[in-house]
């Protein structure tokens, strides 16, 4: 192993790694960018009230060899994501598990 | 958290083990698996792999678990470094100028990405490409010797000769002094040397001998091998080193 699927290019330092969160959301944006593919989804709270999420995932050359295009997923698909925040804003997500909108786990990384 | 992600890449290793071999096989070393090296041909997309059961954690961003041995005017350059080794840093933290200012990433520096680079022979030089920015080397092997003084470039210049059947050796000099020779900053002057040593194993596995020599940098040549693995069906794909890496001090807020 040593190819650490996790390694951002930019860092993972402003997220806390120490604990994995989960939300399930419904998709507002889907960026399939370099460097890092973008999800934008909204989330309702513990109040009932709508947030808005970001989250990224890895290089979209890597999804795209895990069989990713940029139609995978699309505004209004339920999605649930587990991940780490940011430090310092708890709507931002790396996510490293994502259950797409036939219940089914998307694969996230290259084989 | 590491040992999560082990468990996961081990899980999916295994998963890509069971989908295109006899389960009889799945134990035996996989460098027994493979057909044998075509003779001079390296041709093909190929991605960083360490060998099953090594361990070694440093391959993200430097050459050997000890540090090289710097000369005085390199450890004073060292000291200016902000590392981006290991995930850990946000690009406030770090300067490494591949990541803060998209300079070319310059060699050895290009095999710290964690994207695959392909092979291509023509008659009078072979091409590699890396997927990382759209990086190009131009490997001469129309037997021209290596340059005397050359201008100073962000990948260098190459020549490559076929040592044996299976092993391509590539000479590059003429690098600029701006570029890293890892992700913790070592450094190196204008008068590095790269020699890389690609030793076609079998037809899936490539070993990477790396020896970096600068006399004005490092006490003694700096030596590393990096594995491979042949991807038969990828695609090199696009990563621009635009404004968009750049952008990223969005998500650190």
């Amino acid at each position: 192993m040593l190819s650490r699927p996790f390694f951002a290019h930019h860092g993972t330092a402003a997220y806390d790694t120490s604990k994995v969160v989960t939300v399930k959301g419904t998709m507002a944006d889907f960026r399939f960018v370099n460097p890092h593919v973008q999800l934008y989804f909204d989330v309702k709270n513990e109040k009932g009230e709508t947030e808005r999420w970001q989250a990224e995932l890895t290089a979209p050359n890597k999804l795209s060899r895990a069989g990713w295009d940029k139609h995978t997923l699309k505004t209004g698909d339920s999605i649930t994501a587990s991940g780490y925040v940011s430090k310092n804003d708890a709507r931002t997500m790396w996510i490293n598990k994502l259950i797409g909108p036939d219940g089914q786990p998307l694969q996230l990384f290259e084989q | 958290m590491l040992a999560t992600i082990a468990a996961l890449c081990l899980a999916n290793a295994l998963r890509g083990q069971t989908a295109t071999q006899p389960a009889a096989q799945n134990n035996a070393p996989a460098k027994t698996q493979s057909a044998p090296a075509p003779a001079h041909d390296l041709t093909g997309v190929w991605m960083m792999r360490n060998p099953p059961g090594s361990n070694r954690g440093f391959t993200n961003y430097t050459f050997t678990k000890d540090p090289p041995e710097l000369t005085p005017w390199a450890e004073e350059k060292f000291k200016q470094a902000r590392a981006s080794n290991g995930g850990e840093f946000t690009l406030k933290t770090t300067n490494d100028p591949v990541l803060t200012k998209c300079d070319p990433p310059g060699v050895p520096r290009v095999y710290f990405h964690p994207y695959p680079f392909e092979f291509v022979h023509t008659p009078k030089y072979t091409l590699m490409l890396y997927e990382y920015d759209h990086m190009v080397r131009r490997i001469y092997t129309d037997g021209r010797p290596i340059a005397k003084d050359p201008d100073p470039l962000w990948m260098g210049t190459s020549v490559g000769h076929w040592e044996g059947d299976s092993t391509f050796v590539v000479d590059t000099v003429g690098f600029n002094d701006k570029t890293w020779l890892d992700r913790l900053g070592h450094p190196h002057s204008d008068q590095l040397h790269v020699i890389e040593r690609f030793h076609r194993v079998n037809f899936d596995h490539l070993e990477l001998d790396i020896t970096m020599d600068d006399p004005k940098a490092l006490v003694k040549p700096w030596t590393t091998t990096f594995y491979y693995e042949l991807r038969p069906n990828w695609e090199l794909g696009e990563i621009s080193c635009s404004g968009d890496y750049l952008d990223f001090s969005n998500f650190e807020k």
